[in-house]
């Protein structure tokens, strides 16, 4: 019995099962990677939609603040703030005209007379 | 198997062979041969070119102050066959654009695709508008990027700067003669749409990245053009003048410091100016020059080596008939040096001048001054001016020219004639635009000095200039152009103004001065026109009366602002007081040279 039975059975080539096992599995896999790259390559692409736009508001921004900064501060701007009387000028303090070299003093000098700061503030800096 | 069987099994293969056959090469046909077409076809309908804009270069001045500039806004465009519901999208619109209902629900029920709502909305508005569309969930409308132009000094440099049209292309000043430059290249992006759509990213096809617009650099400094702007508003403002110009410029590279004309308009608010106002009148405006002409016959005779500077004249004591018509000196001059002929602005002694030479030398010169031709600047519109050949002129031309009448000459021309003085005899290209820049700061183009030509030597260059310098002295006719500390060389005109009908009007009269400073180095050439100055008295309406005193204070400021060191002579000297306005008693027997030759009976 166990002899007949022997022999109408098919022995199971495990080998080729492992192979078929191994190729499928990689087949799958293949497929839910494509599957998987594909939806990133659409999550990405909403992603990178997202930061173009974002991006393109902040440069949409930033134009319009540097138009804004060119309209403030224009000559004719200050100017007429000038005359307003919301601006001052203000002359430039002794203490804070500072002279990298100080000129020669030449003995016919006129009114106008080079200006530098006294040693001892340097010094003390 | 019977042989029946076998002819059927033969047969049905046969059958499929053939089908398949057919299917194969109708899908050869149609994926290779007909691949284009079809991909073409396909393309149409599913992939859309994205414009992408490119940016509009910006203007600067020498120092880099901004004069035109970008800002970014939207137009509101409706697609009518995707409107969700018109009722809302009509409230919605209403209350964010200010657009009355009636004028929104007829576009929108007009059942077109594309439905410009409304342009140049600003981004912040347009913002606020789209979250709200979202939140109501309402569809069909879209926003177009576009950009506005903002010129934020107003009027100031406005015929220089000019202006765009409604498509972004320059139609006056450099925003015109630049187009090429600051227009950039538009950039595009092949896309795909969804269902909803939205666009397919993975999809994306070709695409090009714009170029923004070059950045165009003046030679006009603002510091400058302030200080001109409120001379030329001051003169505006005391003599009422039709129209005036003022022009300083570098006579060394022909570097334009400032310009400003007047009636002048607001950039920002152009669609409101007139046509008067937009009229670039230091290069469009013709004008008979009057007496500032004379440094040209002056030039000519010496550069010939007719006569020497202190070659003496016979003025034929301010009466002269020459070719039967009677030419007037404002006094009688006898014997006049050529020196003292511009000192004095002497008609006769200049028609004199130009005689010596002949018509054919003094036409010469008077091209090659550069006058009848386009200076070559870098603005458009400008005109030749004219001048008519000896062939066609009169008997009396000769005598005519050298004061400045029966020739049309543009202020600019004027000025670029006597920065040729100032500059050697050298005649150099006047130029507006001093590079072009890349917005990374890489030099695109730089506009170096162009010299045209030696138009005279520079011993007579010098000679002219030393005898200018006469005429902003006690002796000449313009001592109120002086500036204290500084050697002014100059000359006035007064031409009484054409009449466009013919003829002259009487009563009218374009008050001139032309000079430079420092005389001995020059460092900028200026030019002031008044066309139909208003004086309190009519007496008083002479270049060096009038144009001579806003010289004086142009030049004053500007030559504090350049910081040039005064004249050593003269400012160990005691300090000059400015020159005012003589009293009539004074003037009376003063009267300037032009005055008297414009009443020329023969003239009219």
């Amino acid at each position: 019995m166990n002899r007949s039975r022997r022999r109408n059975h098919n022995t199971v080539n495990a080998a080729s099962l492992a192979r078929w096992i191994v190729m499928t599995a990689f087949l799958a896999l293949a497929g839910l990677a494509y599957v998987y790259l594909t939806l990133q390559l659409y999550h990405l692409g909403e992603r990178r939609k997202a930061v173009e736009t974002e991006l393109a508001t902040l440069r949409t921004q930033n134009d319009v603040a540097a138009g804004q900064i060119a309209l403030l501060t224009s000559r004719t701007a200050l100017q007429r703030r000038l005359k307003e009387g919301y601006l001052r000028m203000i002359p430039v303090s002794e203490g804070r005209i500072v002279r990298l070299t100080i000129p020669a003093r030449s003995p016919d000098e006129e009114a106008v007379q080079p200006v530098a700061n006294p040693l001892p503030q340097h010094e003390s800096k | 198997m019977n042989p029946s069987s076998r002819i059927r099994c033969a047969l049905v293969c046969a059958a499929f062979i053939g089908l398949f056959s057919i299917f194969s090469f109708r899908l050869v046909y149609l994926q290779a041969i007909k691949h284009d077409e079809y991909a073409g076809l396909a393309a149409k309908t599913h992939v859309h070119q994205q414009v992408i804009h490119a940016e509009r270069g910006i203007i600067l001045d020498a120092n880099n102050e901004v004069l035109a500039h970008n800002i970014p806004v939207e137009t509101v465009v409706a697609d009518a066959t995707l409107l969700s519901d018109v009722h809302a999208t009509v409230d919605l619109l209403n209350a964010e654009l200010e657009i009355p209902s009636q004028e929104l629900a007829e576009k929108l029920n007009s059942g077109r695709p594309y439905i410009i709502i409304k342009r140049k909305v600003p981004a912040a508005q347009a913002n606020a508008l789209r979250e709200k569309l979202r939140a109501g969930n309402l569809r069909g409308i879209y926003f177009e990027h576009d950009a506005t132009r903002i010129y934020p000094n107003g009027s100031m440099l406005c015929h220089v700067i000019g202006f765009t049209d409604f498509d972004h292309h320059g139609v006056q000043g450099v925003e015109a003669s630049m187009e090429e430059y600051l227009r950039g290249q538009d950039g595009f992006r092949f896309i795909e749409h969804n269902r909803a759509g939205q666009e397919i990213v993975p999809y994306r096809g070709q695409e090009r990245a714009p170029r923004d617009g070059y950045q165009v650099h003046l030679t006009v400094d603002l510091g400058l053009q302030s200080i001109v702007e409120d001379e030329i508003d001051a003169a505006m403002k005391e003599y009422s003048p039709q129209k005036a110009t003022i022009i300083l410029m570098r006579p060394q590279t022909g570097e334009i410091l400032a310009i400003a004309n007047r009636p002048n308009f607001d950039l920002n608010l152009r669609s409101e100016a007139k046509p008067e106002q937009m009229k670039n009148r230091a290069i469009i405006d013709m004008m008979e020059p009057g007496s500032t002409f004379k440094i040209v016959a002056a030039a000519s005779a010496l550069n010939e080596r007719k006569l020497r500077l202190d070659s003496q004249l016979y003025c034929e004591n301010g009466l002269w008939n020459y070719g039967g018509t009677a030419l007037h000196d404002h006094r009688a001059f006898g014997y006049l040096s050529v020196r003292d002929i511009l000192v004095k602005s002497s008609n006769i002694g200049a028609a004199k001048l130009a005689l010596s030479i002949g018509d054919q030398k003094f036409y010469e010169y008077i091209r090659r001054f550069g006058f009848g031709e386009r200076t070559g600047i870098e603005l458009p519109g400008e005109i030749n001016g004219v001048i008519r050949p000896p062939q066609a002129w009169s008997k009396i031309s000769i005598t005519r020219i050298p004061m400045g009448h029966e020739v049309g000459v543009t202020p600019l021309q004027m000025t670029t004639a006597m920065a040729t003085i100032a500059n050697g005899g050298k005649l150099v290209t006047p130029r507006i635009v001093k590079s072009v820049t890349a917005s990374d700061g890489k030099i695109i183009s730089s506009v170096s000095p162009m010299v045209l030509r030696q138009v005279i030597s520079p011993e007579t260059a010098k000679q002219i200039g030393g005898a200018l310098r006469g005429v902003v002295s006690d002796q000449g006719t313009a001592a109120a152009a002086a500036v204290p500390g500084f050697t002014i060389a100059g000359k006035t005109g007064t031409a009484q103004k054409v009449n466009p009908h013919g003829g002259y009007d009487h009563g009218k009269y374009v008050v001139s001065f032309l000079g430079y400073l420092p005389a001995d180095h020059p460092e900028f050439v200026g030019l002031v026109v008044l066309d139909d100055a208003h004086t309190s008295k009519p007496e008083l309406n002479y270049g060096g009366l009038v144009a001579g005193p806003i010289f004086s204070h142009v030049a004053e400021k500007a030559a504090r602002y350049l910081d040039l060191e005064p004249h050593e002579e003269i400012r160990k000297a005691i300090p000059v007081q400015r020159v005012d306005k003589p009293k009539p008693a004074e003037r009376s027997r003063k009267v300037p040279a032009e005055r008297i030759a414009l009443t020329d009976g023969s003239r009219r």
